[in-house]
């Protein structure tokens, strides 16, 4: 009993720790966190909130791009301001931003040396405790306590899996470890104590790229980066082991790298079927905020496998063509991001000549951006009678180069078993 | 003397024609009258028509509501008539001919006049109908994905197909109220075999669409086929109902067809929206045995993909 007692006593003394620890990393760390909000010019309003910390005596203010990139996209629309801890408010300046690790640096104006943020140099050890800080729902500063488990795996770009509640609003707040150096920016959240921060290291290149005096303008960092990310994303496909797996009567490739996942379905269990049909869909689960509605970076592949079961070939064709004139893009980007699509066909059998498709090519440009496409392809077997092979993907903000040398591996991968 | 006196409508329909070998000829609404109008603006003894042994001259009987020349205002009385005058009456027309009066050159019959009374032959007609009221119920089947039963086609073949007569119908009522010949028969014989044809057509669509790819041009001339498809069909539409000369028919069948294809096609652009997400591809799927192209490769589709980016590029430029 007595054992017991003392067990209860140390969790209390330790609970009480990990408070009072929490307690005084707010305190010191109060005067450099900042609420950052987008105020909409027209009604004076907020359009949008986020949290900001500083990081340089000068007033330099680290955020995330999705904070501010309303005024990114639209600066004649918007103003950014900051809020402190104690209720001041000033306009801030948009100084640079690192939109595929979704960071930005803003300004304020400072009257002398300010206190602010350091950043950490080393990567936190698994399991180590961090504190998340941030403006959760416009409810003032806050401090969630969790743990650092590592880089998110499924992820090409580094992502820093935390379990702490990460809110909205706190976007854009630093976490910090036990000695108050920021080692990663919040970022996102998937659902209960699944949160998502940016490793510290982004900062500091980014930092350090402003530092040097980076003289692009912000739609021209937007650009290069979005450029340079995908050619290094296809690159990495592209260079990675294509893996044939069985669909059904056909092979389908499936790429074998850990961001991007496969999933199957099928309808084996419904007899009164006409067509047999077995579905797999691989997806890299990660997107690049650019604007609301405007995502970009992913892409989708889906493998359907179809037999018919009691239909004539026509019908079974005829269904088929009802289905792929369904056929829609990953994002929903409209008429100020995007130009429409436009669609080339033809009768395709590639080298190998194990299959006839009818391939479709569809292309949108990125106004705004040079090289940046949204691609489709949509591949249909031609040559069997009761049984059909689609195979079909869509990229996101891709380059022309980038898309042909993807559309072609692809294509030429999808075969008849 | 000889003389012929026609009785017109207002929009120059005959109603009736006599032929009369005297010097005067009394016009009213009284039953000794030469000609009986039934019109109650007409008087008793409206007018006669008098021959004084050199011209034919109009005398009004001190009618109440006078008769004039043509359709103007002009008194009509002591006129010296011409071959093809017309004189109202009231609210009647009456049009005056001397025997010599020129007539309009003969129409030879149309080759095809065979061939357009065969669509009417009871048996012929029946089989154009049940085809293309099974080639309806085949399309509902074959665009449905789950299993039908028998009557879940029958319903909407039949329906179509009563739907389909109403044109034929429609023109035949027309061609009646003009006071020409309906041959009712014949329109729908002719329209069936029409209807059939489209049928056809769309499948020559469809087998073009499938074969080619987005580079050839084979798919913009095939458009053409239901366009002159229609532009025959109205054609005959108005030779079969009606009187007409060859150029008015050409006239009238050309902007029947303008308004079909114009008015879909405005349709369509009313309704597409400002901004598509959707891609617009050519979709045509035909079964292996209809793959009659020969197939290209990778490497020049994607070669062919330049292009596609160049236009896409040139758009977007052009948006901004």
């Amino acid at each position: 009993m007595k054992g017991l007692i003392g067990l209860f006593l140390i969790l209390v003394s330790q609970i009480s720790v990990a408070v009072e620890q929490a307690e005084t990393i707010f305190k010191q760390l109060a005067p450099s966190l900042y609420q950052i909000r987008l105020i909409d010019k027209a009604s004076g309003e907020k359009s949008s909130i986020g949290s900001g910390f500083q990081i340089s005596s000068d007033g330099l203010i680290a955020t995330n791009y999705h904070v501010i990139s309303s005024f990114a996209r639209h600066p004649e629309k918007y103003r950014i301001e900051y809020l402190d801890n104690k209720g001041n408010k000033a306009l801030l300046t948009l100084k640079s931003i690192d939109v595929i690790n979704d960071l930005a640096l803003v300004k304020r104006e400072v009257d002398g040396e300010m206190p602010f943020f350091e950043i950490s140099q080393s990567i936190p050890v698994k399991g180590e405790e961090l504190y998340s800080l941030g403006n959760p729902h416009d409810l003032g500063m806050i401090v969630v306590p969790g743990t650092y488990n590592g880089l998110k795996k499924e992820s090409f770009n580094d992502r820093i899996h935390f379990t702490g509640s990460v809110n909205s609003g706190m976007s854009g707040g630093p976490v910090v470890n036990k000695d108050t150096q920021v080692v990663g920016v919040n970022v996102a959240t998937s659902g209960n104590q699944i949160g998502f921060l940016v490793p510290h290291d982004k900062l500091l290149a980014l930092i350090s790229q402003y530092q040097q005096g980076d003289l692009l303008t912000i739609d021209e960092q937007m650009e290069s980066q979005l450029l340079a990310n995908q050619k290094e994303l296809v690159e990495t496909l592209l260079k990675s082991d294509w893996q044939l797996k069985k669909l059904g009567e056909g092979l389908i490739p499936t790429i074998d790298v850990p961001f991007i996942r496969c999933w199957g379905e099928s309808n084996a269990d419904k007899d009164d079927a006409l067509i047999m049909l077995a579905v797999a869909n691989c997806s890299l689960d990660e997107n690049t905020y650019i604007a609301s509605n405007f995502f970009t970076g992913s892409l989708e592949m889906e493998y359907r496998f179809m037999q018919a079961k009691k239909l004539t070939d026509t019908k079974f064709y005829q269904l088929f063509q009802r289905q792929i004139a369904r056929v829609m893009p990953g994002n929903k980007a409209g008429k100020d991001d995007v130009s429409e699509f436009e669609c080339q066909h033809d009768i395709i059998m590639p080298e190998h000549q194990k299959i006839n498709n009818k391939a479709v090519f569809c292309t949108r440009a990125y106004k705004g951006f040079s090289d940046l496409y949204d691609v489709i392809y949509l591949g249909v077997s031609i040559d069997r009678h009761d049984q059909a092979l689609l195979s079909h993907f869509t990229f996101a903000g891709i380059s022309q180069k980038s898309a042909q040398a993807f559309t072609k591996k692809f294509m030429e991968s999808v075969s008849w078993k | 003397m000889e003389i012929i006196i026609e009785e017109i409508s207002r929009g120059q329909k005959l109603l009736g024609r006599h032929k009369f070998n005297k010097n005067s000829i009394s016009i009213g609404r009284g039953y000794h009258s030469d000609i009986i109008l039934s019109d109650p603006h007409v008087c008793a003894e409206h007018l006669s028509i008098e021959f004084d042994g050199e011209n034919w001259r109009v005398v009004d009987l001190n009618s109440i509501n006078g008769c004039f020349l043509g359709e103007g205002k002009k008194p009509a009385n002591g006129h010296i008539i011409h071959s093809g005058d017309v004189v109202t009456i009231g609210k009647s027309q009456i049009r005056i001919v001397f025997p010599h009066h020129p007539v309009v050159d003969s129409i030879t019959l149309s080759p095809f006049e065979n061939l357009i009374n065969l669509t009417k032959q009871p048996l012929v007609l029946t089989i154009n109908v049940v085809i293309f009221a099974l080639l309806t119920g085949w399309m509902f089947f074959l665009n449905n994905p789950k299993e039908v039963n028998f009557t879940q086609l029958f319903v909407p073949a039949v329906g179509i197909t009563l739907m389909f007569a109403i044109w034929p119908a429609a023109v035949a009522l027309v061609s009646h109220l003009t006071k020409h010949d309906a041959r009712v028969f014949t329109q729908l014989g002719i329209c069936f075999v029409f209807y059939n044809l489209s049928w056809v057509i769309d499948f020559l669509e469809a087998l073009v669409n499938f074969n080619t790819s987005s580079q050839s041009f084979m798919p913009h001339l095939i458009i053409v086929l239901p366009i002159a498809l229609a532009f025959c069909l109205f054609w005959l539409n108005c030779h079969i109902g009606f009187h007409m000369s060859k150029v008015r028919r050409v006239v009238v069948a050309a902007s029947l067809t303008t308004l079909l294809f114009g008015g879909t096609f405005l349709i369509q652009l009313s309704k597409k929206p400002e901004f598509s997400v959707r891609p617009q591809f050519n979709s045509t799927l035909l079964t292996p045995n209809f793959m009659l192209a020969p197939s290209n490769n990778v490497d020049e589709f994607i070669e062919n993909s330049n292009d596609l980016f160049k236009h896409v590029q040139a758009t977007k430029n052009k948006d901004e």
